[in-house]
């Protein structure tokens, strides 16, 4: 099984070509920082209600990257779930590295480096081994298009592809329309997901608002 | 926390107390894994549940899940305030059938 940092930057690369799908940088950083904040969540190393985030163990988890982010975390005032999410965004694009280094390492990913123009370097991470992609994917339809009450697990996941708007990935445009009430529903039952869900969808009204006001 | 339960005709009253959180978790988990043998009939009493956490909400929506792939059924009642509250923020309020009381409650666990 993935972390969720793997889990959303592997849902976050086009499985033809290996590049990350049309997301303003900041709100990316947001994802996974929040998918970071999650996976805590779900191995019971930080908590919180309505009010505020705190860590209740510091203890190594066993992870470098996870013990990074508690140690972030552990280090400072008291949190609410948008500091807490604020606070690891700095860390954002380590994560986002670490992950596809795992990811490769497994065999889901191969790394391409290329030059674009003959000038800037590229690096793309095309889909070696697309099992993973396709179970969580088949995963959240059936939980998305029926009554089927999902697990913690399925739950932070909606709240990741909410928080990218990559609900296409997993459903047709016409599903999409029809499920959007159940979308909703179900990315407000983690607390930290809507945290992570209400901050990115803020970030994309500032840039499409600045990008108006350009145009 | 405390977790207490009881028969009453078909439907297992459980009793929670006091605070549902990380550190609750485990054991309110392992409290919970017997009760959800077969098909259970569940009425969970939060009257004395003080508080409930993000840890404590997943507690309960696993139970939810069980119980349903079960075809069984949950009710809760007792919600005070701040519980009450966090359940309406999270939308866990739509996920459970929520009773006014225990009679209620034990009506349509059944």
């Amino acid at each position: 099984m993935l972390g969720f940092v793997e889990e959303i930057v592997l849902l976050q690369l086009d499985e033809g070509h290996g590049g990350f799908a049309d997301l303003p940088l900041a709100a990316a950083d947001i994802v996974i920082a929040g998918a970071a904040v999650m996976e805590l969540a779900l191995q019971n190393r930080v908590d919180s209600d309505l009010q505020r985030l705190f860590v209740t163990d510091r203890s190594p988890t066993g992870d470098a990257m996870l013990d990074d982010a508690v140690a972030r975390l552990a280090d400072g005032g008291e949190l609410t779930t948008a500091s807490a999410i604020e606070r690891l965004t700095g860390s954002a694009a380590a994560y986002r590295e670490e992950a596809l280094r795992r990811l490769v390492a497994k065999g889901i990913l191969r790394e391409e480096n290329g030059r674009h123009f003959w000038v800037f370097r590229t690096r793309r991470y095309p889909v070696v081994d697309d099992t993973e992609q396709r179970e969580v994917r088949a995963r959240l339809r059936q939980v998305l298009l029926t009554e089927e009450i999902p697990d913690p697990r399925d739950v932070v996941l909606i709240c990741l592809i909410e928080a990218c708007e990559l609900l296409g990935l997993v459903l047709s445009t016409d599903e999409a329309a029809a499920a959007r009430a159940r979308v909703e529903q179900l990315s407000r039952l983690d607390l930290i997901g809507q945290a992570v869900t209400r901050a990115a969808a803020e970030i994309r009204f500032l840039i499409r608002h600045a990008a108006a006001s350009v145009f | 926390m405390e977790f207490a339960h009881e028969q009453a005709g078909g439907v297992t009253v459980v009793r929670l107390a006091g605070r549902l959180d990380s550190a609750a978790a485990p054991a309110a988990e392992a409290s919970f894994a017997p009760l959800l043998a077969g098909a259970p009939h569940l009425a969970v009493d939060l009257s004395g549940l003080d508080y409930i956490s993000s840890a404590g909400l997943r507690v309960l929506l696993v139970v939810a899940k069980r119980v349903q792939q079960a075809s069984g059924k949950v009710v809760l009642f007792g919600l005070v305030p701040n519980v009450r509250e966090i359940f309406a923020v999270s939308g866990f309020d739509r996920i459970f059938t929520v009773a006014e009381d225990a009679a209620a409650a034990l009506a349509a666990a059944q």
